[in-house]
């Protein structure tokens, strides 16, 4: 424990990690609420398209990444609420295409520019100034965002034609979700990796589905989850030089199978006392 | 002279395979209680949708009190009514009490979250309304699918709308239940001048509390008030030659009197 605080690596690493965790336990509480980790995939694949554009257009990475997840969710979530395409295909069509187009253009670029096994499974451990006081002005603007707009995006979940009968701007709060989302999957791919960023927006929620009841206590759950989960798999990667990404999903993972396991308990012993 | 609650005129709501809604004109006052019948596909939804603005109409238009529904007004006009949609079993469980869905019905629960939440006592009256205080705060998803109706009820009650548009409420109630809601619906129309529009399949079921029927199948065929008989060729214009309506009691809105079997 001691050698983890005493590593310079895992100390700046720390307040990234944090970030990332509050903001994608944060939204994840609204991606399960309007189900949307079939957008969070899609989107976490159009990254490598937007690193792909910043890399042949000597562009900021993580900015342009950013502004290419924003504009993909924008575009997809409607195009899947209003009409009615079939999410799977949306997604694969997202899936495939903008892989395919980050990796034609990631390939024609100097190839020490960009770190692919990093980007495909995260490496929180090496984070640039620029790269920080990125992350921190996207956490900023997300959480301000989710603060503002949560009770919306909840009543939304719940009846959304009752919230636009009572006159509640249901477009522009979904949009608004849509574009958070894309930005908070663009700062969990820093941390997890296009391949794992997904485990980050639905675990800690899930976890936390089980066991609060309303919005308020749900987000705390999820919160508590999430930093709890991030700091012992940052540990655990430390200690077993395991890739830092996967361990903190994997350590969700485990958190999720304890807390399902423990509502059913819970439950089980509820309804023998009632029965007795 | 106060304007009508609600006034829609000559609304037209067109699709690439035909009308939606023909030159549909209504006009609601305070404390007025109006069914909506038709078969299905009639329109019926739609034309709710339109008067809850998430609809826009092709032509014709909108009011509230006077004032013509357009974007600059929605927002404000639209925290007078609310609307009871059809109830669906294929929406997110979301862990809720009874108690939390309830306060969504509120005007400013739609607040930031580092404001506080809205005080408990509207919440109470409109679960003492529905006679559930008893499970305010039983978790939602583990009620029946009555209760369920009955909460979201309440949810549309709870900010004390001036108009409130309920999409087939008695949905999964049983006759007990229905009849209690629409008792309820007629005593807030009676005492605190609430005016309803509510779409139902079974005429017979809420003749008694109605005070006028809108017979709707993409246009209003026949708007009968109560004591008046709908007649045959408007039920057979909507429903088909076969149709055969029969009178259940003395006031019955469009029925056939001394038809009864």
């Amino acid at each position: 424990m001691s050698g983890f605080f005493a590593s310079e690596v895992m100390r700046s690493a720390l307040l990234p990690a944090i970030l990332i965790a509050v903001t994608a336990s944060s939204i994840s509480v609204m991606v399960l609420a309007h189900r949307l980790s079939f957008l969070t995939v899609g989107v976490s694949h159009a990254t490598l398209a937007g690193l792909g554009l910043a890399v042949t257009f000597s562009l900021p990475l993580l900015p342009t990444a950013s502004a290419t997840a924003v504009a993909v969710a924008l575009l997809l979530a409607p195009m899947l609420w209003k009409r009615g395409l079939n999410e799977d295909a949306a997604t694969g069509v997202l899936f495939a295409g903008a892989m395919a187009l980050g990796i034609v253009l990631i390939s024609r670029a100097n190839r020490y520019e960009v770190d692919l096994f990093g980007l495909l499974f995260g490496n929180i451990l090496i984070v640039s100034d620029a790269d920080r006081h990125w992350l921190i002005l996207a956490a900023g603007i997300i959480m301000l965002c989710f603060l503002w707009g949560a009770r919306g995006w909840w009543s939304i979940a719940f009846d959304a034609p009752a919230a636009a009968a009572s006159g509640l701007p249901v477009t522009f709060y979904r949009m608004l979700l849509y574009a958070v989302t894309g930005l908070t999957v663009v700062m969990c791919v820093k941390l997890a990796g296009i391949v794992l960023t997904t485990g980050l927006l639905v675990l800690p929620a899930a976890c936390a589905w089980f066991w609060g009841k309303g919005l308020g206590w749900l987000w705390l759950l999820s919160l508590l989850f999430s930093v709890t989960g991030t700091l012992i798999g940052l540990m655990i990667s430390y200690a077993e030089d395991w890739p830092s990404g996967a361990t903190v999903v994997l350590t969700l993972c485990m958190m999720f199978l304890i807390s399902w396991g423990g509502a059913q308990l819970v439950q089980n012993r509820t309804s023998r006392n009632h029965s007795t | 002279m106060t304007s009508p609650v609600l006034e829609v005129s000559h609304v037209c709501i067109d699709s690439p395979t035909g009308l939606i809604l023909d030159d549909i004109n209504l006009t609601v006052e305070a404390g007025h209680f109006m069914g909506i019948i038709g078969p299905n596909g009639a329109g019926k939804s739609t034309l709710l949708s339109v008067i809850a603005g998430m609809t826009s109409a092709d032509r014709g238009t909108v009011s509230m009190s006077g004032e013509v529904l357009q974007r600059g007004n929605r927002q404000r006009l639209l925290k007078n009514i609310n609307l009871l949609s059809q109830m669906h079993d294929d929406g997110p469980r979301l862990p809720l009490t009874v108690r939390q869905i309830v306060g969504m019905g509120l005007a400013d629960y739609v607040s930031p979250l580092w404001r506080r939440p809205a005080k408990g006592g509207e919440i109470m009256k409109a679960l003492e309304l529905l006679d559930m205080t008893d499970i305010a705060d039983r978790d939602f998803r583990l009620l029946s699918g009555g209760q369920k109706q009955r909460v979201r009820i309440a949810r549309a009650l709870v900010s004390s709308p001036r108009l409130l548009l309920l999409d087939e409420p008695s949905a999964a109630l049983d006759t007990q239940a229905q009849d209690r809601l629409y008792h309820l619906l007629r005593r807030l129309c009676d005492e605190n001048g609430v005016a309803i529009i509510m779409v139902e399949h079974d005429i017979a079921a809420i003749t008694s509390y109605v005070d006028s029927v809108a017979c709707l199948n993409k246009r209003i065929h026949h708007h009968a008030i109560r004591g008046e008989r709908i007649p045959e060729h408007i039920w057979q214009a909507m429903y088909g030659s076969h149709t055969h309506i029969v009178a259940h009691d003395a006031n019955c809105i469009g029925c056939i009197q001394g038809k009864a079997p």
